[in-house]
């Protein structure tokens, strides 16, 4: 129960997990926010394919735990992939940045889809009665306003990636919570070594969440 | 002698629209000659706004034709694009760019379109704040104006296009009362200009002033159009005379 003692052991292997998930979050969340727009688009688009793939691509997303989705990666995508005559295996990094790609992009579609809506109908008319195409419009009126409109939640998101990228210790990426694992393991610390875990994450979500407001306080003025 | 025009600059034939079952627009025909001014008056849900963003295509006629400059806009061959950029629109909300400031609301459909280069749409956005007496706010964004502001900014971001059709969808409608004489005096000037222009207004003052051609419309058809001296001393239409007793 000595977290000081604890501390000083535990902190550097902390550290090194703490690289690592910050690594696969800040990937994944650069990957699922292209990922993101490109379906919320698809899924205003007037071809209905795009947005069925769209659609269902959300609905598999949400339908299924980030647990799944990581085993289905990392262990059942290779056997499929091997079936067709592929030999691809991911290392657990690249498995984890695929998943928590796909999985933070479905919820960020779904993000940008309801920030488009909620801008004004009235800021389409206008740029298309000046002659700009539909895609200027959404480039140069319509998403930087959704942008604005959007970034509290988008911020949220990256908050729910940066923890969520915890489960991904489950297919050995030695993460925060794979470090914390492996000293509890041997050294039976748990109280201790858990406790400076959540400090970790907590001190690295403050940092983010201080950065965010910052930066929607200079977006608003 | 305005019916006889030969090349009308835009023409109207039996256009109808409908929203899924309802008809709208049941058969609108119309010729408006260049530099025409007409006002299209009426008791609202009698079709007038429909009508007016059908010649800009941001409604879809359901059956009949618009042709702009003997050229038909509506069927597969038209470029919309390409035929917006010359029939500004204004309308009732403004809809200025809010993440965008005064200058760059205006000058940017012309770069974007590369229509003009960024010094010449410059040049242009504060020759026309100046026009529409706005000069100073050049750098200001949108949500520090005035709704008779906006309006104006909005008049100059549609004439930076250099449009020789001007739409007005309800120009004054939102703005508070004091606010409306100063878009009002610049919609007047444009007409002295000899632009091309649609109003649709509640503003009889304006229509009966400036107005070459005033159109009255009730259930979505032309009821009763002519001069505004005609139709604001002498309407023959009893819906016109009922409408006109009701607001004037």
């Amino acid at each position: 129960m000595n977290l000081g003692k604890v501390f000083s052991e535990v902190y550097p292997m902390l550290l090194d997990g703490l690289l690592i998930t910050v690594e696969v979050t800040v990937l994944s969340l650069l990957m699922a926010l292209v990922l993101g727009l490109c379906s919320s688009l698809m899924g205003i688009s007037k071809v209905a394919p795009l947005r069925w793939i769209s659609k269902a691509y959300i609905w598999i997303i949400r339908g299924t735990p980030l647990m799944v989705q990581v085993f289905y990666i990392y262990f059942a995508l290779p056997q499929l992939l091997q079936l067709a005559g592929f030999d691809v295996r991911f290392s657990s990094f690249t498995a984890g940045v695929i998943t928590l790609t796909l999985n933070a992009g479905a919820y960020m579609s779904e993000i940008f889809r309801g920030a488009i809506a909620a801008v004004n109908t009235g800021q389409m008319e206008a740029a298309r009665s000046l002659g700009l195409s539909n895609g200027r419009a959404m480039r140069k009126v319509i998403l930087p306003q959704a942008f604005r409109i959007c970034l509290p939640s988008l911020v949220n998101q990256f908050i729910i990636t940066l923890k969520d990228s915890s489960i991904i210790s489950v297919i050995g990426l030695a993460d925060i919570m794979y470090e914390a694992k492996i000293y509890v393991g041997r050294t039976m610390e748990a109280f201790a070594s858990y406790t400076w875990t959540a400090v970790f994450y907590l001190v690295v979500i403050t940092i983010l969440t201080m950065v965010a407001r910052r930066v929607e306080r200079r977006i608003n003025i | 002698m305005i019916e006889k025009d030969m090349n009308p600059k835009i023409e109207v034939k039996n256009l109808h629209k409908y929203f899924d079952h309802l008809e709208v627009l049941k058969g609108i025909d119309l010729k408006i000659s260049k530099g025409e001014v007409v006002c299209v008056i009426g008791p609202s849900g009698s079709g007038k706004s429909t009508f007016l963003r059908c010649i800009n295509r941001l409604e879809e006629p359901t059956a009949g034709e618009i042709l702009v400059n003997g050229e038909p806009i509506t069927g597969k061959n038209a470029d919309i694009n390409k035929i917006r950029r010359h029939i500004g629109m204004v309308f009732q909300q403004f809809n200025l760019f809010p993440h965008l400031n005064v200058m760059k609301n205006i000058m940017m459909a012309p770069v974007e379109l590369k229509i003009k280069t960024k010094e010449e749409a410059e040049k242009k956005a504060l020759e026309l704040l100046e026009r529409v007496g706005l000069s100073e706010k050049a750098e200001v964004m949108p949500r520090q104006l005035s709704g008779g502001q906006q309006q104006r900014v909005a008049i100059a971001r549609a004439l930076a296009m250099e449009p020789d059709i001007m739409l007005f969808d309800e120009p004054t409608s939102a703005l508070d009362p004091e606010m409306v004489g100063e878009v009002l005096a610049v919609m007047k000037e444009l007409a002295k200009m000899g632009m091309t222009m649609i109003v649709v207004t509640h503003e009889m003052g304006f229509a009966r002033d400036v107005a070459d051609r005033v159109i009255f419309m009730d259930g979505g058809v032309v009821v009763e159009q002519g001069p505004p001296s005609e139709i604001f001393t002498n309407p023959k239409n009893q819906r016109t005379i009922e409408f006109l007793n009701k607001i004037l």
